[in-house]
């Protein structure tokens, strides 16, 4: 374990010596990093897992850090991502006259990526939840960057309340668990599992709504979108590829120690994931904001996870292991694979935002031939995110896809769950729609403003970072047997059986799909190599073709706004937008059903009620001891009812 | 080494052009026209293969990309199908997501060259295209959940290889809807009445042409093929599912493929002179009844 901790050290010399240079900061998180992850690649290859006991004598018994096969996995995730965002973060953050803010912002990432390591390696309780608060905490000041920003500042409030609501059904989740148990290690959590009543229900219900709420399943996704759009780009890359996994590593801890769960469980995973999956990627389509988009399609991603979950937990209830091994290594894959292509589409979007100063898809366009590298990356993120080969996402999606469809295989009543498959089906087509309209409007076409035209690359300190994450991608994407088979290793771990559970062909399957993969990449290569040397002879260019009419304008091309309409109408009623349409504009503006026809009603009505009830708080003497008398007396001549009755 | 998927692979890849000229054939047929010869595709193909290309002066790589992959990706998911009735030159656990993705893949592409050229028209033909896929794509794979529940495979081969033939006693009214609910997203992904019409002129109405409208050349020439080979590869799964052949000599085999895909194309070709294409907000409503289909075709096979 000490590499692990020599690597925090690092990380955080690396955030205090920010404020002197971020060259020295720039070295030592990614350094820190890559020391802090040695453990977790020793037990991955599988070295045996590691604790170490903090002290002793303390309420709610040791303190314990431990790394296990879980605890590895999302420690590359934190680590691996991290890394590349601090590469990032000081060129994004380095220019202009904040150098102070920015400085104090490097702190506070390496503070968050702390805290998050240590949340992943907790083998307790109570240093769970004190990593835990911290990671909030530092979220919550990372996000109030440009706190001058009233929106920012109103994301900020949604997310502390929101992010502390979580934290108390976790209080609550814990010590309803440790009322049962030794101390609150986990050890001894795990041991009093099967002393929990009705299967630990409780248990299970809070563990939903409080990891739920930080991952960001629909119905409890509404701070997300606020929060990443507020923060500094490299920041919501972290919250989106790194924080918001948190909520899923607690959702397969809990799995894990209580050893199962009941059916019911499952199937509400199950459908929140298909909900989550399908709604997100719809309320992604209809945004206009290039963060606010990919913070939605973050909730669509979380939903195919928990689509990997649920099966995982059906298949550990009905006693099918394959089927177990095969959801949770699907939802393993693809957090990891959501981290990674995730956080390279906020950095795309970071650099776009930084060329351009604008984060409206509608005023951008024609930015590929400006902004090649940049467009190549997010190029390699967009198909990774929509699950197609030869990327990343195909493969812990065909893994998900695998997991439901072992359903329909078997008798019982799990063959249900290969229902789910028609609905990952729409959410992937939907995402291809959607990240159609990302890449064609803003990277696509001619430049719609000024902004846009005189755009310019991105600085190489935030290229590099965007090269190393699609290079992962592709990596995973075309050689996916070795992520396959950690992730199957970190599913039996979850699920409680051996790896050789796992039907023996889905190793060279996944060899297979890596062939196809290259066998695609290869051929592409090899006709368009041959394609371009028949052109080399003559090659005229002329302009788009028009109809026959000579001119044509920028603001002629097709919107994001035209190009979601068709299927906004088509899905109408859950779409979620308010569409002006009049014979000079179409226009149409995205609204949060959650956040905006739930949440905020309910608070208007809380307040709405408070201030109806202020009249009694006057803050007179006189007038509380007659609340008092009046009190005193409406008790007696109840009792003297009582006693008469 | 069994040599029959690959010579299957290379009959379907040659016939390929000749489906959408039986459909055009059938149809002037139908209409009371004599109509252009059914080997049209390939004069086409081969007059464009030799003429030069023009670029807009708005359009990159993404442009000439595109043409390459929708080609490379049809044929690579031609591997993946049985085509001989008994095995895929490439066959593995789930690999008719494999099949679906690379499609998806030559749409994606397909899309972004569209929107590359900054033209309204083409960003319009881009926009209905991914809204009819995001309906279609449902239907698709409720079709494969039931075809895995009938056979008990996740994969292709081990679908509509030997089992299929076997599950047809017990789930042949499931195995029917499955197949016309597939001839329905055929219809739909090859751009056919009465989701698109190939034959329209007018930009503004077209959906699959539209986001072609500036290939010229052998990119247009890569793109037709592609197209031609995706016919072919929908037609394969339906007369897959309708015609096990596993137990066929394996000459007899290709024979009735050969037979199915232009049965296929000329169904095609007549429900293309006997109905009228839909309005484009109607479109949707008739995958999803498709989905619903294919859906009860699942349900029924699950209880």
């Amino acid at each position: 374990m000490s590499p692990f901790f020599i690597g925090l050290g690092l990380i955080l010399a690396g955030g205090v010596a920010a404020s002197r240079s971020g060259a020295l900061f720039r070295l030592l998180v990614p350094s820190g990093c890559i020391i802090g992850s040695l453990p977790a690649f020793r037990v991955l290859a599988g070295g045996t897992p590691r604790e170490v006991i903090v002290s002793g004598h303390v309420p709610g018994g040791p303190w314990v850090l431990g790394i296990d096969a879980l605890s590895a996995w999302f420690l590359l995730i934190v680590f691996g991502v991290g890394g590349a965002v601090t590469l990032y973060g000081v060129s994004y953050l380095g220019h202009g006259h904040h150098s102070a803010r920015a400085a104090r912002s490097h702190l506070l990432l390496s503070l968050l990526l702390v805290s998050i390591a240590l949340v992943v390696t907790a083998a307790a309780a109570v240093p769970f939840l004190m990593a835990w608060e911290l990671m909030a905490i530092w979220g919550y000041l990372l996000i109030m960057y440009e706190s001058e920003q009233p929106d920012v500042r109103q994301a900020g409030l949604l997310y502390l309340i929101v992010t502390h609501t979580a934290t108390l059904m976790l209080f609550a989740l814990f010590a309803l668990w440790g009322a049962y148990a030794r101390d609150l290690s986990f050890t001894a959590l795990a041991a009093a599992g099967p002393k929990l009543p009705a299967e630990g229900a409780a248990v299970l219900t809070l563990a939903l709504l409080g990891f739920g709420l930080k991952a960001g399943i629909i119905p409890l996704h509404f701070w997300l979108p606020e929060a990443h759009a507020a923060a500094p780009s490299h920041v919501s890359a972290v919250f989106s590829g790194v924080m918001i996994k948190t909520g899923i590593y607690g959702l397969l801890r809990v799995l894990l120690l209580l050893g199962g769960a009941p059916a019911w469980w499952g199937w509400t995973v199950l459908s929140l994931g298909v909900v989550s999956g399908v709604l997100g990627v719809l309320w992604a389509l209809t945004q206009h904001d290039l963060k606010r988009l990919l913070a939605y399609h973050s909730v669509e991603n979380i939903g195919i996870i928990l689509l990997g979950i649920g099966a995982g937990t059906l298949g550990m209830t009905y006693r099918y292991p394959a089927v177990a091994l095969l959801g949770f290594a699907g939802a393993a894959l693809h957090t990891l694979n959501h981290a990674l292509f995730k956080s390279l589409l906020f950095l795309g979007a970071g650099a776009v935002v930084d060329a351009t100063g604008t984060r409206d898809i509608e005023r951008l366009g024609g930015l590929a031939r400006r902004m090649p590298v940049t467009w190549a990356a997010f190029l390699v993120g967009s198909v990774a995110i929509v699950g197609l080969p030869p990327l990343n996402g195909f493969v812990s999606e065909w893994v998900t896809y695998q997991a439901l469809l072992a359903g329909a295989t078997l008798d019982g009543p799990i063959r249900l769950q290969a229902l789910a498959v028609a609905g990952l089906a729409v959410v992937g087509a939907l995402a291809l729609a959607c990240f159609a309209k990302v890449c064609g409007i803003v990277f696509l076409g001619q430049p719609r403003t000024p902004e846009a035209w005189s755009a310019e690359e991105a600085k190489r300190g935030m290229l590099l970072p965007l090269v190393l994450l699609a290079l992962a991608c592709a990596f995973i994407g075309l050689a996916p047997s070795a992520a396959v088979g950690a992730s199957v290793a970190i599913a039996a771990r979850v699920a409680g059986v051996g790896a050789g559970a796992m039907p023996r062909h889905l190793i060279a399957a996944a060899q297979l799909t890596g062939w196809t993969s290259a066998g695609l990449v290869l051929l592409l290569a090899l006709v368009a190599l041959g394609r371009s040397r028949r052109r080399a002879r003559r090659q005229p260019r002329q302009p788009t073709w028009r109809c026959g009419y000579t001119y044509g304008e920028p603001r002629m091309q097709y919107t994001a706004s035209s190009f979601a309409a068709p299927l906004i109408a088509a899905y109408q009623p859950i779409a979620g937008v308010r569409v002006e349409r009049n014979a000079l504009a179409f226009r149409s503006h995205p609204i949060d059903l959650v956040l905006d026809g739930g949440v905020r009603p309910l608070w208007h009505g809380l307040r709405w009620t408070a201030e109806r009830l202020r009249p009694i708080q006057q803050g007179r003497l006189a007038l509380y001891l007659l609340y008092v008398v009046a009190t005193v007396i409406l008790l007696l001549l109840l009792s003297c009812a009582g006693g008469a009755g | 080494m069994n040599w029959m998927p690959l010579v299957s692979l290379a009959l379907v890849l040659l016939l390929a052009p000749l489906l959408p000229g039986v459909a055009t054939r059938t149809r002037a047929l139908l209409t009371g026209r004599r109509g252009a010869p059914v080997q049209q595709l390939y004069s086409d193909l081969a007059k464009l293969w030799r003429k030069g290309v023009v670029y807009s002066t708005t359009t990159t790589w993404i442009f000439r990309l595109a043409p390459v992959a929708a080609t490379v990706t049809a044929i690579l998911a031609a591997c993946l199908l049985p085509l001989d009735g008994r095995e895929a030159v490439v066959s593995f656990s789930g690999d008719l997501i494999a099949f679906a993705s690379l499609l998806a893949l030559a749409r994606f592409t397909l899309v972004l060259a569209g929107l590359d050229t900054g033209s309204s028209f083409e960003g319009m033909g881009a926009s209905r295209e991914v809204t009819f896929a995001s309906f279609a794509e449902p239907a698709l794979f409720l079709c494969f959940i039931a075809l895995v529940r009938a056979t008990g495979s996740l994969s292709l081969t081990g679908m509509l290889g030997g089992p299929l033939s076997d599950a047809w006693p017990a789930a042949a009214p499931s195995l029917l809807m499955v197949a016309a609910a597939l001839f329905a997203v055929l219809l739909a992904e090859n751009s056919r009445v009465p989701v698109d019409d190939p034959a329209t002129h007018l930009e503004l109405t077209m959906v699959h042409e539209v986001i072609v409208l500036d290939h010229s050349g052998p990119d247009l020439a890569l793109i037709l093929y592609g197209s031609a080979v995706k016919l072919a590869l929908f037609g394969a799964l339906v007369v897959g599912v309708l015609l096990p052949r596993a137990h066929l000599p394996a000459a007899a085999s290709l024979a009735v493929l050969a037979a199915g895909l232009l049965a296929v194309a000329a169904l095609v070709g007549v429900v293309e002179s006997v109905m009228a294409r839909l309005r484009l907000d109607r479109v949707p409503q008739f995958l999803v009844a498709a989905s619903a289909l294919a859906f009860f075709a699942v349900v029924l096979l699950l209880w």
